[in-house]
Order: structure tokens, then C-alpha cells, then sequence
């Protein structure tokens, strides 16, 4: 499901209570139930929580430190414990230079890199096809549930920086699979048993979107959707993240990924290994549009 | 220099990392004080790279190796130790040594250069192929920011080898192609301090950093990992092509060549595929150029797969021999004849090899002590 909020204008960022509002409306039309606290323990029941962030872009282009906030308050208000939320990337170094504060103290809630002292990379490799490798041990030790919350954004490569891409900043060797537009290898880090099993929800933020240039930041390309997608079909999150991309490519004139020699293969691939839908015409896809006032109303993908 | 840190014992320059050991030469490693000690920094190098492009749509191209890695802003190639940032690639690995040892040459293997000699042998993180075979795969795998790492400057490099009395630096553990800046930039200043280099290398590097890397070399030892592409492609993840290529390159520019090929039970053990070798190196370097056999233990991602039955080193010897190569020898086979020197003239023994101990060495000014047979190397 698409969360969009009206207006806004090309530049900045949500604030973190648009985010809140954003967050509530769509974990509730995506669990269709009317109470947030159900709606969020419907995904998430219990345990440590995990929040994947992308941090490659640094505070340019990476995941918002007002959508994480936003998120960690909602999951406090369900009754999830500070304590036991973990927000993690690949290394401190980009956390902080994403603008998130490093806490890796046992009060409140934890920020960290895998690079931390105590975490680092699991012992045995985990593979699926092609894919051999370590997989953080925030992932497959510490959390018991996953939020995938990356940016979504173009990729010189895979074309689609979005959810499933996102989860190369949770194993050792992502330099090693971007070869053919990142295909097949996309998917099957994906796959890896600690991800597949602990990957409970992608919520991507589509606010500014990156429709070219990326992974960097570019200022050339930045268009506004506006929106948050929230799903548990990481690839029915991605394919419609795609979707956003084109419409936001098209609309300034630039080819579709595919004419750009960077098609995102790996959508097919992930359906075809039984990660999720990749066809759009089969994504039950709900759109609600957050208004300044607080209300809320159907509203179409563009 | 908050970054660096110099290790001083008893006024010499010394260093040590996480993997510092040596069962061969405690003695000289007795004084050094194990990095683990200190606290390792994860700052990486930010020294531009060599041999790459800027692109006209934007990234970077590089061309150290014949991967041409394209490689966009924020990102890194292949090996994970080459970084864009804002359209310059740079290095991150320069000086930034993560696996360090003083070995006898013999170990790396090189039969024909200056027998029972010692090395001084580092690393730095990294790999530009993932053989699933790899037995440094810790390092060679891992991104730099992922091992423990020394800061150790070229010219640390030479003052330890000074200090030691070590006659040659040695590349090697990981792919030193992937740190071609550091490895140039240590073997320049080793030249011009008498301290001898040699590369042991996958010989997947372009030609051109190649061509100007040799002649600040001394010696390279290749590993040929198969004479079939499809061993390169599944296996390795590289090309078998440019590999043949660069290794006629060295031989052709006369810098000191041997060759390794490991043999892997079930995957490149076959009398044809040795029969193939034993032809291209015969054809292409000629019969006088070294060949090691070495065997396999399971390692890494080949963990089912049982260590090379001694049988199929010897048949892979026997046919090498019998194609005319003059110098075949068996590794990882400690105390096996076949580790030894003999003359293809006289068939006298030459140097006596046991693992990595010398217990003779009959060649006297490059020649057999009995038929006065020329014998290649540098002795
Ligand atoms: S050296 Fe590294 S970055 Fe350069 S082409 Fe080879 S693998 Fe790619």
C-alpha cells in the first residue's frame, strides 16, 4: 500500500510527525484493521526489532532520520519496549554521516553499524544460487523481526535502489554482486534463510525520489512523490517502487530503465525463487492520501 | 597522523597484525608485540587510484584489471577495495596492511629464486576473483573495513626489511593486483634500497599496470588455476584468456616466472586437462619454466570435497615430465621426492627439499655441481 501526504513542496524532507502520520494510516489499511496497536503487532509480534536503514548517500540521499524516528515513537506507542528496537546499517561511519546518532548503550534504543565492536559478520556462510555470504550478526543474533526501511531511488546498476537492494548493506560482500544488473544476485541475497525469515516489512520512503544519478546524490534529479509504500511482499514493494521510478523518469523526459540499459531484472527473478509478486496487475495496491488536517481519503498512484 | 600508528621496539621499526605468526622463524618474530594490542583503526586510505577513467555519462571507469569495473559515485568495484567518490576512484587499501608474516620462499612456492631465503610476505584485504577453493578467504573476501588493519607506509615497509635483514618483500595471502598502488609504490623504494620483490599473483591484471609493474619486480609466481574457461567462469569467477596472456607477458619480459596449478579432486584433475597444461606451458614459456602441483585441502565453499589423492598429483607429475617440462614439482606433499631440484641433464639432486627446509643445494653460480648444466633462476 501507497501512504501519500498531500502537498508539500520539492525540497525538504517530512517532518517527523508527517511521517507518524503517514506510518499510522498505512500500517493500518495494510493490516485492514482500525486500531494501530493491532495493526502493527499483526507484523511485528514482539521480540527485538530491527530497522535496516540506507546510509550510503550519507544526509543527502539515505533513509530519513525523521522517518526513524517517527517510526521507533509508533513502535513504542504499541508497546513495543525502546530497548528492544534496533535501528542498523553496515557500518557506524555512515550511520553518522546520515545524521543518525550512534547508541549502542543498553538504555533505549540501539544505533548501530555491524562494524560495531561485539556484532560483525555470522560465522558460517549462508548462500542461495549464486550468493555465498556473511550476514550481519544484528540480523541473525540480535533481531527478531525486520523492518526494511531503505530510500528509493535510481541505481547506475540494478537500476532500482529500493527494498530488496537495501539488503546488500546486510552481508559482507555486496561489491561482489553487481555484475549483470545486480541479477540474479538481488533476489538471492534476499533469499539468504536469516533475511527471508526475519524480513517481516519494507517500508520505502518515496518522499523525494532520486529518479537518476543514483546510488550518490544528485540535486538534477530529484522529483516528489511524496509517499511511503509499506508492504510484507518485499517484491510487490519493489515493483510498485519501480513504478514511482518510470512515472517519475518519464515525467522528466528520461528513457525507461530498461532503454537505459539497466532494467530491473531482478524483480523476476525474486518472483520466480518465490519472494513475493512482481506483477503489478496482481498487486492488490491501496492508496491513501494524509491531508495537512489529519484526514485521510482514498487516492490513486499518481 | 592520528591514523598511524608505528610499532618501536628496541630502536628498530617493527609491526605486527591480528595474522602475524610464524612457526618458522620465532626468533625474529620473539620481539614483535601483536597489533591486537593496539587500538586498530577502520579508517581507510583515500589515495587516488591508478589506471582509471572518468567516464562522460558520469562513474568512473577502472583499469587495473579486466573486470573494468564501472563504478558509479559511493560505490566500489568488484573487489571492494576501490571507492568513487565525487568521479575519483581511489585507493583504499594504500598502506593499510592486513595480514603480515616473515616466510621462507619456498612457501610461496618459488623454487628458483634464491633458495632458503626469507620474505617479508603482506596482504592487504581484498580479491578481484572468489574462488570457492580460497584459502585466505578471511581476507581476501572481506572489505577493508572488515579486517584489522595496520598502517604501515612503504617506507615502513623497507625499514623493516632493513632492520631484519629480509632480502625480499613478498605480495601475496590476497590478490596484490587489488592493491597495485601500495605493492608498486613499496617494490619502487625496495629497488632503490636493495630489497628484492616478488608478486604471487592470480595473473588477472590488465596489461598496461602490468607492463610498468615489472620492471620494479623480481619475480612472479602465477597461480593458473585451470587451462579451461569454464573452471574460470564457475569455479574462480574470472577469465582463463587474460590470465594465459599476462603470464607469456612476464615470461616474455624476462622477470623471474613460476607457475602453480592447485588441483581440485573432481574439478581440474583429469590427465587431459594436465596434458593441455603441460602443451601450453611447453609451447608458450617453454620447457624450463617451473610448474607446482599443489594439492587441495577443503576449504571455504569446497568443504565437501575430499584433500587431492596423492595418486593424482603424481599422474599430473608423470605427464608434465613426460611432455618435456624440466622442472615439475609436488606441493603440500611434505617429504614427497617431488618437492626436490634434479638436474634434467644428469638427474643428479640439486636442492633438497623437505616442506620448506633446505637440506642441500648443489647448484653452484646458476649450473649443476655435476654436468655443469645451466639451470634457470636466480641463485
Ligand atoms: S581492480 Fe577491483 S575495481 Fe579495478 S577492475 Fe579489478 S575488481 Fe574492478
Amino acid at each position: 500500500m501507497i501512504a501519500k501526504a498531500s502537498g508539500g513542496d520539492s525540497g525538504r524532507h517530512l517532518s517527523k510527525d508527517e511521517y507518524r502520520g503517514l506510518l499510522e494510516s498505512g500500517f493500518k489499511a495494510l493490516a485492514g484493521l482500525n486500531d494501530i496497536k493491532s495493526s502493527v503487532s499483526k507484523f511485528l509480534p514482539g521480540g527485538t526489532i530491527g530497522l535496516k536503514v540506507s546510509c550510503l548517500a550519507r544526509k543527502f540521499n539515505s533513509t530519513p532520520v525523521p522517518l526513524a524516528d517517527a517510526l521507533v515513537e509508533l513502535l513504542i506507542q504499541t508497546g513495543i519496549s525502546e530497548n528492544k528496537i534496533i535501528i542498523w546499517e553496515r557500518t557506524n561511519q555512515e550511520l553518522e554521516s546520515a545524521g543518525y546518532a550512534l547508541n549502542t548503550s543498553a538504555a533505549g534504543r540501539k544505533c548501530l553499524g555491524t562494524d560495531t565492536d561485539g556484532y560483525g559478520y555470522s560465522r558460517d556462510f549462508y548462500s542461495s544460487g549464486p550468493v555465498n555470504s556473511l550476514v550481519s550478526r544484528i540480523l541473525t543474533e540480535t533481531v527478531d523481526h525486520n523492518i526494511n526501511l531503505p530510500v528509493l531511488k535510481d541505481h547506475s546498476i540494478a537500476g532500482l535502489s529500493s527494498g530488496m537492494k537495501n539488503m546488500y548493506g546486510a552481508i559482507n560482500n555486496p561489491n561482489k554482486y553487481h555484475d549483470t544488473n545486480c541479477d540474479p544476485f538481488v533476489a538471492h541475497v534476499s533469499n539468504l534463510e536469516p533475511l527471508k525469515a526475519k524480513n517481516r516489512l519494507s517500508i520505502i520512503d518515496a518522499v523525494r525520489v532520486q529518479y537518476n544519478g543514483g546510488p550518490g546524490f544528485d540535486s538534477r534529479y530529484l522529483a516528489r512523490y511524496n509517499g511511503l509504500i509499506l508492504s510484507d511482499n518485499p517484491v510487490a514493494a519493489d515493483r510498485v517502487a519501480l513504478e514511482i521510478l518510470e512515472h517519475c523518469r518519464q515525467q522528466n523526459a528520461l528513457p525507461s530503465l530498461e532503454k537505459a540499459g539497466r532494467p530491473a531484472k531482478f524483480l523476476k527473478t525474486a518472483e520466480s525463487i518465490g519472494l513475493g509478486t512482481a506483477d503489478l496487475s496482481k498487486i492488490d495496491l491501496k492508496v491513501i492520501v494524509k491531508d495537512a488536517g489529519g484526514g485521510e481519503r482514498p487516492g490513486e498512484m499518481f | 597522523m592520528e591514523r598511524r600508528f608505528f610499532l618501536r621496539c628496541l630502536g628498530c621499526s617493527f609491526l605486527a597484525s591480528a595474522m602475524l605468526q610464524s612457526d618458522f622463524f620465532p626468533e625474529i618474530l620473539g620481539g614483535l608485540k601483536s597489533a591486537e594490542a593496539y587500538s586498530l583503526t577502520k579508517n581507510l586510505s583515500s589515495v587516488e587510484a591508478r589506471y582509471y577513467k572518468k567516464l562522460p555519462e558520469g562513474g568512473v571507469e577502472c583499469g587495473i584489471c579486466p573486470r573494468h569495473c564501472r563504478v558509479t559515485d559511493l560505490e566500489r568495484g568488484y573487489c571492494g577495495t576501490r571507492e568513487n567518490r565525487a568521479n575519483v576512484y581511489h585507493t583504499l587499501v594504500y598502506g593499510l596492511a592486513c595480514s603480515m608474516n616473515i616466510d621462507p620462499i619456498e612457501k610461496k612456492p618459488l623454487f628458483h629464486f634464491y633458495p632458503g631465503t626469507t620474505a617479508f610476505s603482506l596482504a592487504t584485504a581484498g580479491c578481484n576473483v572468489n574462488c570457492k577453493f580460497c584459502q585466505n578467504w578471511d581476507i581476501s573476501q572481506s572489505r577493508p573495513e572488515q579486517t584489522d588493519n595496520v598502517d604501515l607506509p612503504p617506507k615502513e615497509v623497507i625499514a623493516i626489511c632493513r632492520n631484519q635483514n629480509l632480502p625480499t618483500i613478498a605480495y601475496t595471502y590476497s590478490e596484490p593486483t587489488i592493491f597495485y598502488e601500495y605493492m608498486y609504490d613499496i617494490a619502487e623504494l625496495g629497488r632503490s634500497n636493495s630489497i628484492r620483490s616478488v608478486m604471487i599473483s592470480n595473473g588477472y591484471m590488465e596489461t598496461e599496470p602490468l607492463k610498468n609493474l615489472l620492471p620494479v619486480l623480481n619475480a612472479v609466481k602465477v597461480d593458473l588455476k585451470s587451462i579451461r574457461e569454464d573452471y574460470y567462469k564457475n569455479i574462480v569467477g574470472g577469465e582463463l584468456k587474460p590470465v594465459l596472456d599476462r603470464i607469456i607477458q612476464i615470461k616474455k619480459s624476462g622477470t623471474w616466472l613460476e607457475l602453480v596449478y592447485l588441483i581440485v579432486p573432481t574439478l581440474n584433475d583429469t590427465p587431459e586437462e594436465f596434458r593441455e597444461l603441460a602443451g601450453w606451458v611447453k609451447t608458450n614459456l617453454g620447457t624450463d619454466t617451473p610448474l607446482h602441483f599443489s594439492r587441495f585441502y577443503p576449504q571455504y565453499l569446497l568443504k565437501n570435497l575430499p584433500p587431492t589423492p596423492q595418486k593424482t598429483l603424481e599422474t599430473a607429475y608423470q605427464i608434465c615430465r613426460e611432455t618435456g617440462l624440466e622442472y615439475v614439482y609436488l606441493g603440500n606433499l611434505p617429504g614427497h621426492p617431488a618437492e626436490s631440484t634434479y638436474c634434467p641433464q644428469c638427474g643428479k639432486i640439486l636442492i633438497e627439499r623437505k616442506g620448506y627446509r633446505i637440506y642441500q643445494n648443489n647448484i653452484k653460480g646458476n649450473r649443476c655441481y655435476n654436468c655443469q648444466r645451466n639451470i634457470p633462476g636466480l641463485f
